[in-house]
């Protein structure tokens, strides 16, 4: 484009210029720096940093070995099975709450979002309390009902993982389809019940068919997040034998025998996975593109339910129970509780818990910590991505479609993995940045990098190349063009990729499991390590507080950002 | 002065979208570029405006050289000092109808209380001066067009081009705003291109009109010449509606398939085959019997008949080709006619 390829470059081009180099070797060294070290860790005998050791290719070949077979095998499945539940689930929500004469669509709607932001591991610690062995659910079977003998259940299984997993990312196969199903154009509806189709067959030969792509698109995404999740197999796993490669990554690292070879050669095999699985979506997502509806927004006449109205109202109500509801009851529950019991009239009340979370120097450390992490590092991360998407999208200099590519890479990468490659990396370089909060803050940043470049790009795209123009035309130059037109018209996905990098960093847990020192302890953390230690009521007292922290600015973010604003 | 526009092209790779354009647009010029979709008439106009890189030839904008990519001279648009209308308006949503008019001041520092007499100039001139205040959001589609208009003048620019700016408008205010665009170029006497692919458009606003063709020029005239002496089949064909009669040399005079005698006032013999182009508006339909005293009479059959209200269109079907004529009389598809034209509306054309 004229900028690069004039001779002599103004002012204005030299600082773009700067920028781009700049923004191209930050994005390298965050995105690049972990997976090569990673690679690199993957053909080594030794632990990071260690001077000893030497190539191999024992690693590769210790993939194949039956165990490591058989946690590939398991999380497999259990991605597919979660992921076939989660579409199905969520997108009966979705058609039952937009489709139908559903009574509460909006409150409907801010629940399950709220259900959203609900961080994975205070959902399965929750259930753990309710259905482990000695947990509530069998007490209420076992004393109360008199049936325990031949019905037990244990969350400390296959079965459990499935089950929290999808209770927690319903609400993402919910949010995908909503748009799709909201914005699908009435006509191509109408035509059909013109045609002589009853509202069930409308459904069933033209809607569904229509969101196929939409489908298919969140059923992968839902298994990717299914299989590079840590800390739902971690709680739940771990205790209970079912190993996936998230979790058999970290077993490996921190747990003796330790081998951070295979660790690496696992993750590399994880990475492989989802990278396969993200290439597949996008695929998916290109073909879905052209035969998409985004017609205008018509009302089609609601469904109407008629005398199924309270098995959906059973429905709804039903998962935001057990998704949001009986968690946050059965966290406040424990953390007021001395010692755990499940008679709720045979425990000893305190406040103990609070008074000691609030007298805990550590615990108002890692508050800090977190409110740094996410505050500032959303900051970066967002500044970053603006970055990256006006060269990629906008200025597109020589190189651009290599720093496309290098952007979406974490997208392949999952937490635990991209922890360990740090790892590896910080152990080598100079810096004296291991144990250090930047750390964390540079694994949040790669880790979600996408997201910031998604949100502000998928709004840049949509900026006609004619406004930019114009300002040329009238005398500006690329900066100011820029400063003046795209960065006011992209705003509000700017504010939107704030927070929702801020409300990531909040509840990110995988990506730090490795990383974190007794100083740089996020909250995250703080409640994960108290629930190892079996301290339930410490670590319920803190999640209860967390979670209030991430509804106050789930509420903050709702009064700041209206819904519909709109030039 | 004006634009100088001398052997222009521009590669994507190997493909030429415009292989070697010249031409000159005085001051106070008005000149459309016009052709079909993909023929480079907006390729032309981009790298006028320093939006695309030419790859070869010179651009010269009131008398400043501001590309000529052989020395490495490629003045970016910014420093070009022009104003343009685009397609879409790009009417900037985040500002007021004041703040968009005025950015082009603004953003070369021009002292804010000169900037608000010039922008208050430029909005009387196009009739929005009490719409000021508003956000593009609030404006019609025409309204949005004008501001594009008033922004695209408010900088005193040396010239104005225009990127197709009436075609997101509906039929009734486009007329209405050829006529203003026309005006307002005259009164500021500067040089204007305006790209379009409407040819009633490039006819009624243009004092010369350049017909483009696969990166091209096919024909350059005024609006007049163009339609009654195009050059060429492509020409005749897209400046209006035309029919075409292959004919032949025989005996020192032109003969059409069936061995009638045609005269064409034009000197010109293209050679020993000819294509005659006809305007329907100077074929005369009669049906058969009734003769005119028109030299030309052509006997032939109607093939389609397109009421229009005031005349009705007919494709007849004669000896060596297909002929348009308009005539009120009402008559039927697969009726004999005889069609009568008069020597000097017979164009001859090269026969391909």
């Amino acid at each position: 484009m004229t900028a690069i390829a004039t001779k002599g470059r103004s002012p204005s081009e030299r600082i773009l210029h700067g920028l781009y180099l700049l923004t191209f070797g930050t994005v390298l060294v965050l995105v690049l720096l972990p997976i090569s070290a990673l690679i690199y860790g993957s053909f080594r005998t030794s632990a990071p940093g260690e001077a000893v050791g030497e190539w191999t290719l024992r690693n590769y070949a210790n993939l194949a070995s039956e165990g490591v077979l058989n946690t590939i095998w398991t999380t497999l499945w259990i991605g597919l099975v979660t992921a076939a539940f989660c579409i199905v689930i969520g997108t009966a929500l979705a058609l039952v709450v937009h489709r139908t004469d559903f009574r509460w669509p909006r409150l409907m709607t801010a629940l399950i979002g709220l259900a959203f932001y609900f961080p994975s591991f205070i959902v399965a610690m929750a259930w753990i309390i309710m259905g482990s062995p000695g947990g509530i659910v069998n007490a209420v079977l076992g004393d109360l009902l008199g049936i325990g003998d031949w019905l037990r259940v244990d969350i400390y299984s296959a079965f459990g993982i499935i089950y929290v997993s999808v209770l927690h990312q319903v609400p993402f196969v919910y949010l995908t389809v909503r748009g799709p199903i909201i914005h699908m154009d009435a006509t191509y509806e109408e035509a059909a019940r013109a045609s002589g189709a009853r509202p069930s067959t409308v459904m069933r030969r033209v809607t569904l068919p229509l969101l196929g792509y939409s489908l298919a698109s969140s059923f992968i995404l839902v298994f990717i997040l299914s299989i590079e999740q840590f800390a739902v197999p971690a709680l739940i796993g771990i205790p209970g034998q079912v190993t996936m490669l998230a979790t058999q990554l970290y077993l490996l690292v921190r747990f003796s025998p330790v081998d951070y070879g295979l660790a690496a050669a696992i993750g590399l095999t994880l990475s492989a996975i989802t990278g396969l699985a993200i290439w597949i979506q996008r695929r998916i997502t290109r073909a879905g593109r052209l035969t998409t509806v985004t017609g205008k927004a018509g009302r089609v006449a609601p469904i109407p339910l008629g005398r199924w109205r309270w098995a959906a109202n059973l429905f709804c109500f039903g998962f935001i129970t057990l998704a949001l509801l009986l968690p946050m009851v059965i966290l406040l529950y424990t953390s007021v509780l001395r010692w755990f019991t499940a008679n709720p009239f045979a425990g000893m009340y305190t406040w103990r818990n609070y008074v000691f979370m609030w007298e805990s120097a550590s615990t108002w450390a890692s508050f800090w910590n977190t409110l740094i992490v996410s505050g500032v590092g959303a900051m970066v991360g967002v500044m970053l991505g603006l970055l990256c998407s006006y060269f990629t999208l906008r200025l597109r200099p020589r190189g651009h479609s290599w720093l496309d590519f290098a952007v979406v890479l974490p997208f392949g990468v999952p937490g635990i993995v991209l922890g360990l490659g740090l790892l590896w990396a910080y152990a080598f370089l100079p810096l004296p940045l291991y144990g250090t909060i930047i750390v964390i803050i540079v694994a949040f940043v790669t880790r979600f990098l996408p997201y910031a470049t998604e949100t502000v790009g998928g709004q840049m795209v949509q900026i006609d190349r004619s406004l930019e123009e114009a300002a040329w035309v009238g005398g500006a130059n690329r900066l100011t063009a820029a400063r003046r037109i795209i960065l006011p018209l992209i705003a509000p996905s700017v504010q939107g990729a704030y927070f929702l990098l801020f409300m990531a960093f909040f509840r990110e847990i995988s990506s730090a499991i490795l990383l974190y020192s007794a100083n740089t302890k996020v909250i995250s953390i703080s409640i994960w390590a108290f629930f190892e230690q079996a301290n339930w009521g410490q670590a319920s007292a803190l999640s209860v507080a967390a979670t209030l922290v991430i509804f106050v600015i789930l509420l903050v973010i709702g009064w700041l950002v209206p819904a519909g604003r709109r030039f | 002065m004006g634009i100088s526009v001398t052997d222009l092209s521009k590669h994507y790779g190997k493909v030429a979208a415009i292989g070697g354009v010249s031409f000159d647009i005085a001051d106070g010029e008005f000149v459309s570029l016009l052709g079909p979709s993909g023929c480079g008439k907006t390729t032309t106009l981009r790298c006028i405006a320093g939006l695309e890189d030419a790859t070869g030839g010179r651009i010269s904008i009131g008398g400043r050289l501001v590309s000529a990519p052989a020395e490495g001279l490629l003045v970016p648009a910014h420093e070009r000092q022009i104003g343009m209308v685009f397609q879409s308006y790009a009417v900037w949503p985040h500002m007021t109808v004041e703040q968009n008019v005025a950015f082009p001041l603004t953003v070369r520092g021009v002292p804010a209380a000169a900037a608000a007499t010039e922008v208050a100039d430029a909005l009387r001139t196009v009739g929005l001066d009490h719409l000021a205040a508003r956000h593009p959001s609030q404006l019609s589609g025409g309204q949005q067009q004008r501001v594009a208009l008033a922004r695209a003048i408010v900088g005193k620019p040396s010239v104005l081009l225009f990127d197709e700016p009436l075609s997101n408008l509906d039929a009734k205010l486009r007329e209405g705003m050829r006529g203003e665009i026309h005006r307002l170029q005259r009164r500021l006497g500067i040089a204007a291109v305006y790209v379009t692919h409407d040819r009633e458009e490039a006819l009624s606003m243009s004092d010369r009109v350049i017909v483009m063709q696969q990166g091209r020029i096919e024909q350059s005239g005024a609006p007049r010449d163009l339609y009654r002496r195009p050059q060429n089949r492509f020409v005749a064909d897209f400046v209006g509606k035309v029919g075409f009669l292959s004919l032949t040399r025989g005996d020192g005079a032109w003969v059409t398939g069936d061995g009638t005698h045609i005269v064409a006032a034009s000197e010109d013999q293209p050679g020993p085959t000819a294509l005659a182009a006809v305007r329907p508006e100077n074929v005369r339909v009669l049906s058969r019997g009734s003769h005119g005293d028109e030299a030309n009479l052509l006997a032939g059959r109607i093939a389609e008949v397109q009421y229009l209200g005031p005349f009705t269109e007919y494709l007849v079907e004669v000896a060596g080709g297909t002929l348009r004529g308009y005539a009120q009389a009402d008559l039927l598809a697969g009726e004999d006619v005889t069609l009568a034209i008069a020597p000097e509306h017979l164009v001859l054309l090269p026969s391909e």
